[in-house]
C-alpha cells in the first residue's frame, strides 16, 4: 500500500488516467474494429475494459487519503481572462474524492455486471460491437463527468453521457418511435444545458475559477445582488418613451448565489428528468433494457443529483435555491409515483420509479442532507439496475415468442413466472424489497429514511451579507416535503410489489405453453425486431417452456441483488453502522455547517421511522391483497368506478399532451407566426435581399475576375496606386491625454507620428508659425474654459492637412453630478433574523486549512 | 549628383551614336530598288514559308544552358583575383558552388538535355 | 573549425542536400530517360516517399534546434543579416517542411492516378520548399528576394506541371507573369529602400528609419516611403490579399492539387513569415506604425477587403477546387487580422499568427489531400455535384472531408477552432473591433460554403446519370491525411500547450 502511494502520489494520481483510457480504448477499439474483431474479440474488449476499470477504481478508493483527494491534470487547456483581468485557467484535470469515488465504483462495478449482462442479451444483435463501442463511450464520458476537477471538465462529460444517451436510446433507429425517443430525450437535456452554461458563465465571471475547490472556498464571493433587469444600458435615457413601463422603479436583483444555484439546477432538471423536464426519461427506455438500467436508472440520470452535491457550497448559500430543490424533488417523487401505480408496461414503470426515486434524492440535498441524498444514489443503483435487468431477464424471455417491443414488456402477457425463472424472481423480490423500504435488510429503508428524517428536521441557515437580503425557509416547509415524501412511498412500494406480483404470479398470460413447440425457424435477436408478422391474438398462439436466462445474465442479477441488501450497512446512520457516511464527511465539511437540526426535533429519529415503516407496509399488503389475492379485481374496479381518473393517471396526468398543447403547441403557435413572417418578411425581404446582396456582390467581384491577366495586372496596379495614395496623403491625428484634466487643467497631445512628417500646434492665442519635429504638446486650461487645438502635419511632399480638438474642462467642484464613479453610498445592511452577519461567512464557509 | 553626369553623357552618346547611323543610312544612302532586291537575302536560296518560324524549343534549352554557364565564369573570373586573400573558405565556397553546377550539369545530362537529336 | 553555423543552418542544408541527392537518383533511375508511358510504373512511389523522408528529416533537425536553443549555438549569428536563424525561423522551417512533406505525399498518390508521373515534380517541391525555408529565415532584402525567388520559380513549374492542359499552362503563365511584376514591385521597393538609407539589412533599415523619423535630413522620407509601400505591395501579392490576389484562384485551380496544396500552405506560410518579418523589424517604427500615417491601417483594410471579397465569391463558386482556393484567401485575411494586432498587443498577436499558419497548414493539406482522395482518373471530384452521396457511398472519405472542413470552418474542437479563437483575443486586446466583427461575421459567411459540401456529401443523392466522384486508394494520400488530422486534433486538444511553445518564437521576444 504504501508503495503504491509513492508510485501515486496524491497530486500526480497517473492511475486515473488508466481509469479513463481502458473504457476510451474500448470504444475506440471496438468502434473501428468490432467487425473485425468478431463477437467474442468485443466480448472481451469490452469487458476487459470495464473490469480493468474497476480493479483500478477499487485501488484508487482504497488509496483515498482521509482528507484532501487525488489530482492528476493533463494538460493545461486554454486559459480565459477573468473580469478582474485575471487569467483563469481550464485544465484537463481529474481528481477524486470520496464522493466522486464512490460514483466511479458504481459506475465501473455496476457498469461491469452490466457489460457483462448485454454481452448474452444483446448476443444476437447486428449492431453488437456498435452497442459495446457506444457503452464504453458511455462510461468514459460518465467517469469524466464524475472525476472532473473542474466544471468544464464535467461539462465535456456532461455533454458525453448525453450524446451517449442519445445514441442508445435510438440505437434500433429503424424505428421511427425510438428515433423520436432519442430526440426527445436531446431536446430536453439542450434546456438543462443551456442551465448549466449559464451558471457556468456566472460563476466565472464572480469567482473566478471553475475549479471545484475553487470554487467552494470562493463561494463567498456569491453573495453579491445580480442585477437581472433592465439588462444593458436600459434607462430612461436610452429607451423611447412608450416603453419606459418596462423599466421598473428599482433594478430588480437576484442574489448571485441563487441565480447560479437555479440555473444549475435546471442543469440537473433536465439529465436527472426532474419537472418540468422529466418527460424524457419514460420515453427514453425505447432503447435496449441494459441501456436503461446503467444510463437511465444507476449512473446518468443521478448526475445532476452529483452535481448539486458537488456545488453544495454554493446551494448553502441560496435557501431560496435548496428550496426550489427540495420543492422540485418532492413535487416529482409524488407525481411520477402515481404515474407508475396503473401502468402496465413493465420498463414504463420502473421508468417512473426512477423518476420518483430520482425526486427523492433531491429532497435529500435539497435540505442540504447531501450525503443522504447521495446514499440514495448510491442504493438505487443496485437495486433499481437489479430491477431492470430483471426486467429485461423476463422480456428476454417473453421474447421467444412474442416479439413485439410493446407486447413483449406488457405485463398483460406475464404472470406465474416465478415457476420458471426462480432467479429472476427471487432476484427481483429483494431488489423490490429495497426499493420499498423493507426495515432493516432493504437499502432504500436506509437511505431513504435518511432523507426524510433530514428533510424533517432541517433548519438552514441563511447566510448573508451586507445588502443583501435571503429569503428564508418557513417552518412549515420541511415537514410538508417529509409528509409528501411518506405519501411516495406508499405508492412506491405500492407499484413494485404490484409489478412484481403481475409478473410472477398468478397464471402465465403470454402464450399457451406447449413443451414440443419449436421456434419455426428464425434465430431472433431482442427487442431489435419490432414489426414482425406476428399478428396473434394473446393466448391464442402456443409456444414453449419460459427459460430461465443464461449465466451472464443471472449473476448481474445475484450480485446485484445481494448488494441491494448489503448496500444498506454502507450507510445505516441510525443504527451507526455507516462507514460510506464518514469517508464522505469531509466533503460536505463546509456545507454542512450552514444546516442545523431543528430545534425540538432531538428525540423524534426512532419515532420519526415509523411513518415509512407503516408506508412500506400498507404499499406491500395492499399490492398483495389487490394482485395477489385478488387477480387485480380491485384495480379494475377503481378503473370501471372512476374511469376518467384511472384513464388520468394511466395517461400519466396527460402531462405529456399538456405539453403538447402549451410548451410544444405555443412553440409550434410560434413557429406558425414566424412561418408567415419567414415566409414573406425574412425570407421574402431580408433573405432573398441578404442573399440578393451577398450574390450580388459576389457575382459582381467574380466579374472582375474575367480570366485575362491584364485585368489582373491593371487590378494590381489599382491596388499600389490606393497603397502609394494613403502613403502620399498626409493624416493628421492625435490622442488626448486628460488624466491631469481634473487636477491641473492640462491636457497632453500627442501627435500620431509619421515618417517625414513635420507637425504645428495653432492654439487660439498662441500661434506658431513653422512646423517642427515635436508630437506632443500641453495645453492649460482653466475651469469651464474651452479651446480649441488645431494640429496641422506636413509631410515628405509638402502637403498639408489638420485635425482640430476641442477640449472643456468643466466648471466648478471636483465631482459632479453625472460623473462616474458617483455611487450612491452603501446603505447599512439590515439582517433579516437568523441570518449569520457578514463579519461570519469566511469561518461559515472557510474551511480551515484548505489549500 | 555631379559625378553621374560623365556617365548620362555616355549613355546619350551611345544612343546619339545608333540613331545617328540608323538615319543616316536610310536617307544619305542610295536608293534603286528592284524586284530582286526586295527579296528577302538568305544565302542564294530561295525563302519559303510565312514570316515568322517558330524556333525548336531546343534552341531554348541552349540558350539556358549556356546563360547558367556563362554567369558560372562571370562569378569565377572576380573570384580568381581574388583568390589569394580569400583563402581556403573561397576554395571551399567556389567548391561547393561548382559541385552544385556539377550536380545541376549531371541532371541535364542524364535528362538527355545536351542531345541535340534524340 | 567551428561547425556550429552549419549546424544552426541545419534545416536548410539537409533539405538542399536531400533535393540533390534526389534529383541526380531520379535521374539515374531507370525511369529518368523515359517517357511517362502507363505501362511501367512511374518514379513517384520511391520519390514522394524520400521527398516527404528529406522534408521531414529538415522538420525534424529544426525541431532538435529549437530544444537545443539556438542561441546556445555560438555560430548561429554568423549568417546573420543574410539569414537570422532563430526559433522565428526555426518555427517556420518546421512547418513549411511539415507542409512541403504532406503536398509530396498527397502527389505520391496523385500523380500516378491522373497519369502526371513525372520525377521532376519532387525536386522543384523541395527546392521551392528550400526557398521558402530561405524566405522565413531572411533578414536582408537581397537574401529576402533570393529566397522568394528561388520559392516562386519552383511554384511556377508545378502550376503549370499538367503540360497537357491548356488549364494548367495558362494558370502557370498567369502566376509566372504576374508573380514576375510582383517581384519587379518588390525589387523596386528594395531599390530604392536602399537609395534612401543605405542599407539593405532590416535591422539597417529599421535604425535609417528611426532616425529620419527624429531628425530633418537624415535620410529622404519621400523615397523611403514609397519604397515602403512597394515592399508591402510586393509581399501581399505572396499572401494573395485582396485586390493582389486576382492570380489565386486561376493558379490554384489550374494546377495539379498536390501543387495547389504547396502554394496554398507553403508560399502563404513563408510569405507571412517574412511580411511579418519585415514590417516588425523594419517597419517597427513608431513613424510607421501609427494608426494615422503607418502600414496598419493599410493592412487592416486590405484584411476587411480580404476576407469579405474572398468569401463573398466563394460562397458563389460551382467546382469545390476553386472554393478552397477563395477560401484560402480568406484565410489569409483572417491572418492579416492578427498582423495588423502586432503593434499593440506584439507576442501574444504573433503567436496566434503562428498558431494559424500551423493550424489552417493541417487543415488545409487535409481539405486538398480529401478532395484529390475523392476523386480518381476520370472521375475527380471537381464540383459539389460530383460529390452528392459521398458519405453513403464513401464514408471514410466523406467523414475525411467533413473533418477539415469543420476545422477550416472553426468548429470545436479542431484546431481551426482555436486559431480564429486566438487571433480574435490578439484582435481584442488590440482594440480593433471592426476588424473582430468582421471576422467573426465572416466566418459565420464561410460556413455556409464549407458546410454545403457536407450537404452535398450526406443530404443529397446524385442526380441519375450524373458524373460520380469515385475515391481512389493510395497509401500516401492516406497517410498524409492521417498525419494532418493528427496534428489538427492535437491542436484542437492541447492548444494551450502548443500556444505557449510558439510564443517563444515571437519576435518581440528576442
Amino acid at each position: 500500500m504504501e508503495a503504491l502511494r509513492t508510485l501515486f502520489p496524491a497530486s500526480d494520481f497517473t492511475l486515473l488516467a488508466a481509469i479513463l483510457a481502458l473504457p476510451a480504448l474500448g470504444a475506440l477499439v471496438n468502434g473501428l474494429f468490432g467487425k473485425r474483431l468478431g463477437k467474442e474479440g468485443v466480448r472481451l474488449m469490452a469487458l476487459a475494459a470495464l473490469g480493468g476499470s474497476f480493479l483500478a477504481s477499487v485501488l484508487t478508493y482504497l488509496l483515498l487519503p482521509a482528507e484532501g483527494k487525488l489530482t492528476w491534470t493533463a494538460w493545461r487547456w486554454i486559459s480565459i481572462q477573468g473580469r478582474m483581468g485575471q487569467s483563469i485557467p481550464i485544465d484537463v484535470a481529474f481528481s477524486v474524492d470520496a464522493l466522486s469515488g464512490t460514483m466511479m465504483l458504481v459506475i465501473t462495478g455496476v457498469g461491469f455486471l452490466i457489460h457483462l449482462y448485454s454481452s448474452e442479451y444483446m448476443k444476437n444483435d447486428p449492431g453488437f460491437h456498435r452497442f459495446f463501442a457506444y457503452l464504453n463511450l458511455f462510461c468514459f464520458a460518465m467517469l469524466t463527468l464524475v472525476m472532473g476537477d473542474n466544471l468544464a471538465m464535467l461539462f465535456v462529460g456532461w455533454e458525453g453521457v448525453g450524446l451517449c444517451s442519445y445514441l442508445l436510446i435510438g440505437f434500433w433507429y429503424g424505428e421511427d418511435k425510438n428515433a423520436a425517443a432519442g430526440k426527445k430525450a436531446f431536446i430536453v437535456n439542450r434546456i438543462g444545458d443551456f442551465g448549466l452554461l449559464v451558471a457556468m458563465a456566472l460563476i466565472v465571471y464572480y469567482v473566478g475559477t471553475l475549479r471545484f475547490d475553487g470554487i467552494q472556498s470562493g463561494a463567498s464571493s456569491l453573495l453579491q445582488n445580480v442585477k437581472i433587469w433592465p439588462i444593458g444600458n436600459m434607462s430612461s435615457g436610452t429607451l423611447p418613451g412608450f416603453l419606459h413601463f418596462l423599466l421598473p422603479e428599482q433594478p430588480v436583483t437576484i442574489l448571485a448565489a441563487t441565480a447560479v444555484g437555479l440555473m444549475v439546477f435546471l442543469g440537473c432538471a433536465g439529465k436527472s428528468a426532474q419537472i418540468p423536464l422529466y418527460i424524457w426519461l419514460p420515453d427514453a427506455m425505447a432503447g435496449p433494457t441494459p441501456v436503461s438500467a446503467l444510463i437511465h436508472a444507476a449512473t446518468m440520470v443521478t448526475a445532476g443529483v452529483y452535481l448539486v452535491a458537488r456545488l453544495s457550497a454554493v446551494f448553502v448559500l441560496s435557501p431560496a435555491a435548496l428550496a426550489v430543490v427540495a420543492v422540485t424533488g418532492a413535487l416529482t417523487a409524488l407525481l411520477a409515483a402515481t404515474i407508475g401505480l396503473f401502468q402496465n408496461d413493465l420498463k414504463k414503470v420502473l421508468a417512473y420509479s426512477t423518476v420518483s426515486q430520482l425526486g427523492y434524492m433531491f429532497i435529500g440535498v435539497g435540505v442540504g442532507a447531501f450525503a443522504a441524498g447521495f446514499f440514495h444514489v448510491f442504493t438505487h443503483a443496485f437495486f433499481k439496475a437489479c430491477l431492470f435487468l430483471g426486467a429485461g431477464s423476463v422480456i428476454h424471455a417473453i421474447h421467444v415468442r412474442i416479439h413485439d417491443t410493446d407486447r413483449s414488456q406488457d405485463m398483460g402477457n406475464m404472470g406465474g413466472l416465478k415457476a420458471y425463472m426462480p432467479i429472476t424472481r427471487w432476484t427481483y423480490l429483494i431488489a423490490c424489497f429495497a426499493i420499498a423500504g423493507l426495515p432493516i435488510l432493504g437499502s432504500g429503508f436506509w437511505s431513504k429514511d435518511e432523507i426524510l428524517w433530514k428533510a424533517f428536521t432541517v433548519d438552514i441557515m441563511a447566510v448573508s451579507a451586507p445588502g443583501v437580503s435571503q429569503w428564508m425557509w418557513p417552518s412549515w416547509l420541511g415537514r410538508a416535503i417529509y409528509w409528501a415524501g411518506v405519501t411516495g412511498a406508499v405508492f412506491t412500494s405500492f407499484y413494485m410489489f404490484r409489478s412484481y406480483f403481475r409478473t410472477f404470479h398468478g397464471e402465465f398470460r403470454g402464450w399457451k405453453i406447449d413443451p414440443t413447440w419449436k421456434d419455426p425457424g428464425h434465430g431472433h435477436g431482442h427487442d431489435d425486431h419490432g414489426h414482425d408478422d406476428h399478428h396473434e391474438e394473446h393466448g391464442e398462439i402456443t409456444g414453449p417452456v419460459p427459460h430461465e436466462s443464461p449465466l451472464p445474465m443471472t449473476i448481474p442479477l445475484m450480485v446485484l441483488a445481494a448488494f441491494s441488501i448489503g448496500a444498506g450497512f454502507l450507510v445505516a446512520e441510525p443504527i451507526h453502522v455507516a462507514p460510506l457516511a464518514h469517508k464522505l464527511e469531509p466533503v460536505f465539511a463546509l456545507s454542512s455547517r450552514a444546516i442545523r437540526q431543528r430545534e425540538g426535533t432531538e428525540g423524534l429519529l426512532f419515532p420519526m421511522m415509523l411513518p415509512g415503516i407503516a408506508a412500506f407496509l400498507a404499499g406491500t399488503v395492499g399490492a398483495m391483497v389487490v394482485y395477489q389475492n385478488r387477480r387485480g379485481e380491485p384495480e379494475r374496479r377503481f378503473a370501471t368506478m372512476f374511469p376518467r381518473l384511472h384513464r388520468l393517471i394511466y395517461d400519466k396526468w396527460r402531462i405529456d399532451e399538456l405539453y403538447d398543447a402549451t410548451v410544444v403547441g405555443m412553440v409550434d403557435a410560434l413557429a406558425d407566426i414566424f412561418t408567415i413572417a419567414d415566409k414573406w418578411i425574412v425570407d421574402g425581404i431580408l433573405a432573398k435581399f441578404t442573399a440578393a446582396l451577398v450574390g450580388f456582390f459576389g457575382t459582381v467581384l467574380r466579374a472582375f475576375q474575367t480570366g485575362r491577366v491584364q485585368v489582373y495586372a491593371a487590378a494590381m496596379v489599382l491596388g499600389l496606386v490606393g497603397v502609394g495614395w494613403f502613403m502620399v496623403k498626409p493624416h493628421a491625428d492625435a490622442t488626448v491625454n486628460d488624466e491631469a484634466l481634473r487636477r491641473s487643467g492640462e491636457v497632453k497631445l500627442s501627435a500620431a507620428p509619421g515618417l517625414g512628417y513635420s507637425y504645428r500646434w495653432d492654439t487660439p492665442g498662441v500661434s506658431e508659425t513653422t512646423f517642427a519635429k515635436t508630437t506632443e504638446h500641453t495645453v492649460k486650461l482653466d475651469p469651464g474654459e474651452t479651446k480649441d487645438v488645431t494640429l496641422r502635419v506636413r509631410n515628405a511632399w509638402g502637403s498639408e492637412s489638420s485635425e482640430t480638438f476641442t477640449l472643456t474642462r468643466p466648471a466648478g467642484g471636483r465631482r459632479g453630478a453625472t460623473e462616474p464613479g458617483a455611487l450612491p453610498a452603501p446603505q447599512p445592511p439590515t439582517l433579516p433574523t437568523g441570518t449569520i452577519p457578514a463579519e461570519r461567512i469566511p469561518d461559515l464557509i472557510q474551511p480551515k486549512g484548505l489549500q | 549628383m555631379a559625378t553621374y553626369i560623365p556617365l548620362l553623357l555616355l549613355f546619350l552618346i551611345a544612343a546619339i551614336i545608333a540613331i545617328a547611323m540608323f538615319l543616316l543610312s536610310t536617307y544619305i544612302g542610295p536608293k534603286n530598288p528592284t524586284p530582286e532586291k526586295m527579296i528577302p537575302f538568305e544565302c542564294g536560296s530561295e525563302s519559303t514559308g510565312g514570316r515568322f518560324v517558330k524556333p525548336s524549343v531546343k534552341f531554348y534549352l541552349t540558350a539556358i544552358l549556356f546563360v547558367v554557364f556563362d554567369l558560372e565564369a562571370v562569378l569565377i573570373y572576380p573570384w580568381t583575383i581574388q583568390f589569394r586573400s580569400l583563402g581556403w573558405v573561397g576554395l571551399a565556397t567556389m567548391g561547393s558552388f561548382i559541385a552544385l553546377l556539377v550536380v545541376g550539369l549531371l541532371y541535364v545530362w542524364k535528362k538527355g538535355a545536351l542531345e541535340w537529336e534524340r | 573549425m567551428n561547425l556550429d553555423p552549419f549546424l544552426a543552418a541545419s534545416p536548410l542544408l539537409v533539405v538542399a542536400l536531400g533535393g540533390c541527392l534526389l534529383m541526380v537518383a531520379e535521374a539515374f533511375s531507370k525511369h529518368g530517360r523515359e517517357e511517362n508511358d502507363s505501362r511501367s510504373a512511374g518514379p513517384s512511389g520511391d520519390l514522394a516517399l524520400g521527398t516527404a523522408i528529406t522534408l521531414i528529416t529538415g522538420a525534424i533537425f529544426s525541431a532538435g534546434i529549437w530544444f537545443v536553443g539556438p542561441d546556445k549555438l555560438e555560430g548561429s549569428r554568423a549568417l546573420e543579416p543574410y539569414l537570422i536563424l532563430d526559433r522565428f525561423s526555426l518555427f517556420f522551417s518546421f512547418v513549411l517542411c511539415v507542409g512541403g512533406a504532406l503536398s509530396a505525399l498527397l502527389a505520391g498518390g496523385y500523380l500516378p492516378e491522373h497519369k502526371l508521373d513525372r520525377g521532376e515534380f519532387y525536386p522543384l517541391l523541395i527546392f521551392s520548399t528550400l526557398g521558402a525555408m530561405m524566405l522565413a529565415a531572411a533578414g536582408d532584402l537581397l537574401s529576402l528576394f533570393l529566397g522568394l525567388e528561388t520559392m516562386s520559380l519552383g511554384v511556377y513549374a508545378l502550376a503549370g506541371f499538367r503540360r497537357a492542359s491548356p488549364r494548367s499552362t495558362e494558370a502557370a503563365l498567369k502566376y509566372f507573369l504576374l508573380g514576375s511584376f510582383a517581384a519587379a514591385i518588390l525589387l523596386y521597393g528594395g531599390a530604392l529602400i536602399y537609395g534612401a538609407t543605405g542599407h539593405t539589412d532590416l535591422a539597417g533599415i529599421r535604425a535609417a528609419i528611426t532616425s529620419t523619423a527624429a531628425t530633418e535630413g537624415a535620410a529622404n522620407p519621400a523615397v523611403l516611403l514609397i519604397g515602403v509601400a512597394l515592399v508591402i505591395v510586393g509581399l501581399a501579392f505572396k499572401v494573395s490579399a485582396v485586390p493582389f490576389h486576382m492570380w489565386t484562384p486561376d493558379a490554384y485551380e489550374g494546377a495539379p492539387t498536390p501543387a495547389t496544396t504547396f502554394m496554398a500552405v507553403a508560399v502563404k506560410s513563408a510569405a507571412f513569415a517574412t511580411l511579418l518579418r519585415v514590417l516588425v523589424e523594419a517597419f517597427g517604427d513608431p513613424a510607421l506604425t501609427s494608426w494615422a500615417s503607418g502600414w496598419p491601417p493599410l493592412l487592416a483594410f486590405m484584411a476587411l477587403l480580404t476576407m469579405t471579397v474572398a468569401n463573398l465569391i466563394a460562397g458563389r463558386q460551382e467546382s469545390v477546387k476553386r472554393m478552397l482556393a477563395y477560401s484560402s484567401i480568406a484565410h489569409a485575411g483572417y491572418v492579416l487580422v492578427g498582423l495588423v494586432a502586432t503593434i499593440k498587443v506584439g507576442g501574444d498577436a504573433q503567436a496566434s499568427i503562428m498558431f494559424y499558419l500551423l493550424a489552417y497548414t493541417a487543415s488545409t493539406v487535409g481539405a486538398f489531400g480529401a478532395l484529390i482522395l475523392c476523386g480518381s482518373r476520370g472521375a475527380e471530384a471537381v464540383s459539389y455535384e460530383d460529390l452528392s452521396g459521398l458519405g453513403r457511398r464513401h464514408p471514410a472519405a466523406a467523414m475525411a472531408f467533413s473533418f477539415f472542413l469543420l476545422s477550416l470552418a472553426g468548429t470545436p474542437p479542431t484546431a481551426g477552432f482555436f486559431s480564429k479563437f486566438y487571433i480574435i483575443k490578439a484582435a481584442l486586446g488590440a482594440e480593433h473591433y471592426v476588424l473582430v466583427v468582421v471576422l467573426v461575421l465572416n466566418s459565420v459567411l464561410s460556413a455556409y460554403y464549407y458546410l454545403r459540401v457536407l450537404v452535398f456529401m450526406y443530404m443529397r443523392e446524385p442526380a441519375p446519370g450524373a458524373p460520380l466522384a469515385r475515391p481512389m486508394r493510395s497509401g500516401y494520400v492516406t497517410t498524409a491525411l492521417v498525419l494532418s488530422a493528427v496534428l489538427v486534433l492535437v491542436l484542437g486538444v492541447f492548444p494551450s500547450t502548443y500556444l505557449e511553445i510558439v510564443a517563444q518564437a515571437a519576435l518581440a521576444s528576442r
